[in-house]
């Protein structure tokens, strides 16, 4: 007996549970016994025998694991498509959930872009390694304790609808975003025509710098004018990547000005802030109106240019299946 | 056809004849590595690495029954088919059999 052999032997009968080793113990020693006694018969030196031997059994932790039955697979392919499906499903609802929490909170305690980026990526960065980690445990061990897959078989009940790129199913779409920029211009032209605030001789004070109307306000409308357009398109046409570039290029034209007017504070009317003494600029509580009208536009206008990118990746997406049952 | 492809259908095909070829060798008792060389002798090949836990699972599942002989200067474990195990060889051998049968069928409709 020498000790290769018997580190072997250890090396396997250590990774099953207690009760078995007793029993598995004299069954690999026999079965490498006699293959070394084959190849000493052939003529190999006792050494070498035992080394080739060994060598040809492999990994003593995948051969215990072959005798116990053990499963060698963190997730087996019996709960791959599951584990797949809720780790997808967690991660899409609660990353984007808990970074725009933090987003929003640290960027009105703190008052810094750049400041509540870093947190909120460092915060989807943990949130995914936390889903992951604890949606693979559960995984894992159900795997091991071989549980019944009692409300896990696929039913029929559970395949997807056909995506809806009917002209029906846009036409909400197209009625709020109309009545949406409707609002919109109506406010700009009420501001003016019909100021809220007046002043002590009883004229009106419009809330957007009048100076406005000869250079950015005309800019603003006409951009008004053409989302109007581009919705109709949309109606027609459904999603597509050049609409949804068409969606950036409008989305940067109206938040890019509109940002660097109000950061200038050469938006709103200078006789409106008089009138009424009140001053965005001013921090209450640790942040200020301007830094949560800022967040807000951008918040916004990061998600509106996200959703058209993903309706043009669904619509493309829709287009497949469709060709795809219509050749059979 | 490269070889690994070939090598892996031929495993896909003789995956489950071993443990026919143990069932039915093992009606006559024996010990793991004289039935891994009697079987290397009728032509079918499987590493010990292989056939040590197999005969522990068949055993586990009722198919062999075991006793360990300590008579000699080595103590060798003997397995010997179980009638469960009978039962199962008989039922696997017939169904080799229609296999067989439905495979030259249809190779020999291939060529007419």
């Amino acid at each position: 007996m020498t000790s290769l052999t018997d580190r072997y032997i250890w090396a396997a009968v250590r990774t099953v549970p207690e009760a078995q080793r007793s029993g598995l113990e004299p069954e690999i020693r026999e079965m490498i016994e006699e293959s070394i006694d084959v190849r000493l018969a052939a003529g190999d030196d006792p050494a070498s025998a035992e080394r080739a031997t060994l060598t040809g059994l492999g990994d003593p932790e995948r051969l215990a694991a072959d005798y116990v039955d053990r499963p060698l697979v963190l997730v087996g392919p019996r709960y791959y498509l599951e584990w797949l499906r809720l780790l997808k499903t967690i991660a899409f609802i609660s990353v984007p959930i808990a970074a725009a929490a933090v987003f929003v909170v640290q960027l009105f305690t703190t008052g810094s872009v750049g400041g509540a980026i870093g947190s909120a990526a460092a915060t989807a960065i943990s949130v995914t390694v936390h889903v992951g980690f604890w949606t693979t445990l559960l995984f894992v061990i159900l795997e091991r304790t071989g549980s019944t897959e009692a409300g896990m078989e696929w039913t029929v009940d559970r395949l997807p609808e056909l995506p809806d790129g009917s002209r029906d199913g846009r036409r909400s779409e197209l009625v709020a975003s109309l009545v949406f920029l409707a609002v919109f211009a109506g406010l700009i032209l009420w501001q003016q025509v019909r100021p809220a605030v007046r002043a002590e001789d009883g004229s009106g004070i419009p809330l957007l710098d009048p100076a406005l109307w000869t250079s950015w306000l005309p800019w603003f409308l006409g951009l008004i004018v053409a989302e109007a357009f581009f919705a109709t398109w949309i109606f027609r046409r459904g999603w597509s990547w050049s609409a949804a570039a068409v969606n950036l290029v409008l989305g940067v034209a109206f938040t890019v000005p509109a940002l660097q007017l109000w950061a200038a504070g050469d938006l709103l009317n200078p006789a409106f802030l008089d009138a009424t003494g009140w001053d965005p600029g001013v921090a209450t509580e640790g942040w200020t109106v301007s830094t949560i009208v800022t967040a807000s536009v951008l918040v916004l206008a990061v998600w509106d240019v996200a959703d058209g990118f993903l309706k043009a990746g669904r619509a493309s997406g829709a287009a497949s299946p469709r060709r795809v049952l219509a050749d059979h | 056809m490269s070889d690994d492809l070939l090598q892996g259908h031929l495993q896909e095909l003789r995956r489950g004849t071993v443990v026919l070829a143990c069932l039915c060798r093992l009606r006559h008792p024996d010990y793991g590595y004289a039935l891994l060389e009697s079987l290397e002798a009728s032509g079918i090949h499987v590493d010990a690495n292989t056939l040590y836990p197999l005969l522990r699972r068949l055993e586990k599942q009722g198919l062999l029954t075991s006793e360990w002989n300590t008579a000699e200067s080595r103590p060798r474990k003997f397995y010997r088919t179980s009638p469960a195990g009978d039962d199962l060889a008989a039922t696997l051998t017939a169904d080799w059999d229609r296999l067989t049968t439905s495979l030259h069928r249809l190779a020999e409709g291939d060529r007419s």
